[in-house]
């Protein structure tokens, strides 16, 4: 679906990397939750696994959370298309779990932007889903 | 910043790369890349590095599949970093099997002087890009 989206360039790399992936990997959930609408949607596209609505969105991430020590996110190479309020992110995921093993994916997700918050969020993943 | 306008990211990856591959022309699939392009298939890691081997890789896709549909496209096109993210369905049919198999992908095409320099696949199921 197309949707309107209030933000322009600058907005969407802010809200894709710093309002949500600095905040998942600081662990804090409701500034993570907020970059959501009620009913967004987070498709782990590779391995078909659909979270729909912010509260199952929110065990998803709690559970995420809980499972690893260390959570980074790095390396992203943005691509922006503002006109249509989507953005596209590459980047590494470094996790760390509490035995100290550590998982390294190479992932892009894509999001669609409805106002100024994610509607629909896209994952593809190099590896195995940790977002169950 | 591109030269080339927002639909040209559009148009090369459906009208041209994905057109072509639908329809077994190699020559317009080809005409897509850069000699030293690299297609990297990210969810097997599968590398396929210059313009032979992705042309090698298309060779054994073709001759493998009765029928190849690329469809139900949403691009995320920056003309800024001459890039393009696209989100599609994908069916094949194997000559082999005549089974019908569906994907969803996701690609990453980057750009310079108009034609791909490097690609990055992500399938939802077993590679077919092998």
């Amino acid at each position: 679906m197309q949707y309107q989206s209030t933000l322009d360039r600058n907005a969407l790399v802010d809200l894709a990397l710093n309002k949500y992936f600095a905040n998942v990997d600081n662990k804090n959930l409701a500034a993570v939750l907020d970059c959501f609408h009620d009913n967004a949607m987070i498709t782990v596209q590779t391995s078909f696994t659909l979270h729909e609505g912010k509260e199952n969105i929110k065990r998803m991430f709690v559970d995420f959370m809980d499972g690893f020590d260390v959570i980074i996110h790095r390396d992203f190479t943005c691509t922006v298309d503002e006109g249509n309020g989507r953005i596209a992110a590459s980047f590494v995921a470094e996790l760390t779990d509490p035995q100290g093993n550590k998982t390294f994916l190479e992932n892009t997700n894509f999001w669609r932007v409805r106002g100024d918050k994610f509607q629909e969020v896209y994952i593809y993943m190099s590896g195995e889903n940790p977002l169950v | 910043m591109s030269d080339q306008p927002y639909e040209y990211y559009v148009d090369i990856v459906t009208k041209r790369y994905f057109h072509g591959i639908d329809n077994g022309d190699m020559d317009l699939v080809m005409g897509c890349f850069h000699s030293d392009a690299s297609l990297r298939e990210m969810s097997s890691n599968t590398l396929h590095d210059g313009y032979d081997a992705i042309k090698e890789m298309f060779v054994a896709l073709f001759a493998a599949h009765s029928r190849i549909w690329h469809g139900n496209f949403v691009h995320t096109a920056d003309t800024r970093e001459c890039a393009i993210c696209s989100q599609f369905s994908v069916e094949v049919t194997s000559i082999e099997t005549h089974e019908l198999v569906r994907y969803e992908s996701g690609n990453r095409f980057y750009l310079e002087d108009g034609k791909f320099r490097s690609v990055f696949v992500y399938m939802s199921g077993e590679t077919l890009l092998k």
